[in-house]
């Protein structure tokens, strides 16, 4: 039996004013998490708009749960079945946080009041707002709008969870809190997570994408991503001008990133953020990557 | 954490509707200049009926003014606050047109409104027992465009709403309305002929009643009311499904363009009805 990917890209393009945001995507999803990594401007955010539906690609193919979604039923049958959490989501004036829920929850088609409303007490829940639900939306903190924007998304616990930095100017406690949650939905559904924190990656994702320059540089096992960097991270007592990047860490020695080891410095275990920066180069230190 | 709810099956167009409609109508309900302009209606109703003439058709300004000109600024509001959610919005199920139509019906909320108080002037003037000179069809005419001015403002709100992008285009459209209205009382002063009638009744909302000096008696213009409140009605759907046009794609697109030139023909008709009736003037 053949098993239908949930996301199947091929090919995928698009221009926005004669610059390539993506170039010749080709990328296929199924069940589990898999991180989307890549400095400012790579594609990222694009990538994700266009698998929710709300772009278009100017080539190439999109083919999610097996359909091509062309008409306004196959579309809504698609959207049925995504949640999807953008870069930038501005709230209604005058909501509260759980009338904003309740009020996605009726775009999403939840027309029974009593069922939308215990779902929408759920998806609160889970992202830790049930005690701010009543609660303007305005009145919330920037890591709360942010944890709103994810419980909207995870409305009907959809078989395609599309995430754009969802912890954001989230506290590091409501981000344990929000891996566990995406853990979870990662057992059952497909998850793309699109963020610049690598930690989030190497914590939560058996996969890894990294985009660079609107074209896929890396695609595989987050673990064979770290392995890249397998001999080439040192700890050593001196900043190396010519590593690829070099800091000095809390204990005063300093990591290096690089080819070449230098003098008196002992070798360090890689993490997802030393294999990226290694992979993107210059891009990726000139474009930042949160550590 | 509770367990996960089983995911609602796919809901007609129709109960989707329903439900975004209910909660658009709440939101308008709950609007704080939609709340003011029912204030004012009810201040300003209450003193005009101390005052009742022969000519209590002419109220029908009130709610044109406090329902219908407010209504604009309210859909705007509605329309771009709830565009604010951006991309989060335009991937649910339920798409723009939807969207849109379910904003439409919630302006017939300040139409609920209006309508009660058009019931409760019609009630206030057949208790005055005054001699009504026009007629009461004709009375009744004159009271329904208000009513149906209290929801055409709303609806060139939410019209303006989908189509711009600029935050101020509420207020615009309010002013160009206005403009548009007072632009065409100019047909009052002319001769009372067709054409007269004509540029009088092609603005959005219309008063029926002037006189030629302050000591002068007052006279009532030419025209039918009733086809003028058709032709009212024709521009609301004209609003509502251009409104809709904008975030339709496909089949459904096309339809809604076939609707828009359907309207626009009838709106055209009702117009020519409503000129076409006697322009002779009624002295009060």
């Amino acid at each position: 039996m053949t098993v239908v990917p949930t996301v199947a890209l091929t090919g995928v393009t698009k221009r926005f004013r004669g610059t390539a945001a993506l170039d010749d995507v080709h990328l296929t999803l199924g069940p589990g998490i898999t991180g989307l990594l890549g400095p400012n401007g790579a594609g990222k955010t694009t990538l994700l708009r266009i698998t929710a539906t709300v772009l278009t690609p100017g080539a190439g193919e999109v083919v999610l749960f097996g359909t091509r979604p062309a008409g306004p039923e196959q579309l809504a049958a698609v959207r049925r079945r995504l949640g999807y959490l953008p870069q930038e989501m501005g709230h209604p004036r005058g909501f509260t946080g759980f009338g904003f829920v309740d009020y996605m929850a009726v775009l999403k088609e939840w027309t029974d009041r009593a069922a939308r409303h215990a779902e929408v007490r759920r998806v609160l829940e889970l992202v830790d707002l049930d005690g701010v639900a009543a609660r303007r939306v305005s009145a919330l903190s920037g890591g709360q709008r942010r944890r709103l924007g994810l419980a909207q998304a995870l409305l009907g616990d959809p078989d395609l969870l599309l995430l754009d930095e969802p912890t954001t100017g989230v506290d590091p406690g409501q981000r344990v809190t929000l891996r566990q949650v995406l853990s979870r939905a990662g057992e059952r559904s497909t998850v793309l997570l699109s963020t610049h924190q690598t930690e989030d990656v190497a914590a939560l994702c058996d996969r890894v994408v990294v985009l660079d320059g609107g074209r896929v540089r890396f695609d595989g096992a987050v673990a064979d991503l770290v392995a890249t960097a397998a001999g080439r991270v040192w700890l050593a007592d001196a900043p190396d001008p010519a590593a690829r990047a070099s800091w000095r860490t809390g204990t005063g020695r300093h990591r290096v990133v690089g080819q070449a080891a230098p003098a008196g410095a002992e070798p360090a275990e890689p993490t997802l953020e030393d294999a990226y920066l290694l992979l993107l180069g210059e891009r990726a230190r000139t474009t930042g990557v949160a550590a | 954490m509770s367990a996960v709810l089983a995911r609602p099956a796919p809901s007609t167009r129709g109960a989707t509707l329903r439900t975004l409609a209910a909660a658009e109508a709440r939101r308008y309900a709950r609007s704080p200049v939609f709340l003011a302009g029912v204030l004012l209606l009810l201040w300003a109703t209450a003193t005009s009926l101390g005052d009742l003439d022969d000519a209590g058709g002419d109220l029908a300004v009130v709610p044109a003014a406090c329902l219908g000109l407010a209504g604009v600024l309210v859909g705007h509001s509605l329309t771009r606050s709830t565009s604010r959610p951006g991309d989060a919005v335009r991937a649910a199920p339920a798409d723009g047109a939807l969207r849109t139509a379910a904003l439409a019906l919630a302006c017939l909320v300040p139409g609920a409104v209006a309508l009660a108080w058009a019931v409760w002037v019609a009630l206030a003037l057949a208790a005055a027992d005054l001699p009504v000179a026009i007629g009461w069809g004709r009375q009744a005419g004159m009271l329904a465009t208000g009513v149906v001015a209290a929801v055409g403002g709303p609806l060139v709100g939410v019209l303006v709403g989908r189509w711009t992008r600029f935050p101020g285009a509420g207020l615009v459209a309010a002013v160009v309305l206005t403009g548009w209205t007072l632009a065409c009382t100019a047909g009052l002063m002319m001769t009372a002929t067709r054409w007269g009638t004509l540029v009088h009744l092609n603005a959005p909302f219309a008063t029926w009643t002037s006189a030629d000096g302050p000591d002068a008696p007052p006279w009532l213009a030419g025209g039918s009311p009733w086809w003028y409140v058709a032709y009212q009605v024709a521009l609301c759907g004209l609003a509502a499904t251009a409104a809709m046009v904008h975030e339709a794609t496909g089949a459904r697109r096309t339809r809604l363009w076939r609707v828009l030139a359907v309207l626009a023909v009838v709106a055209v008709g009702c117009l020519a009805l409503a000129c076409a009736a006697d322009p002779t003037r009624v002295f009060l």
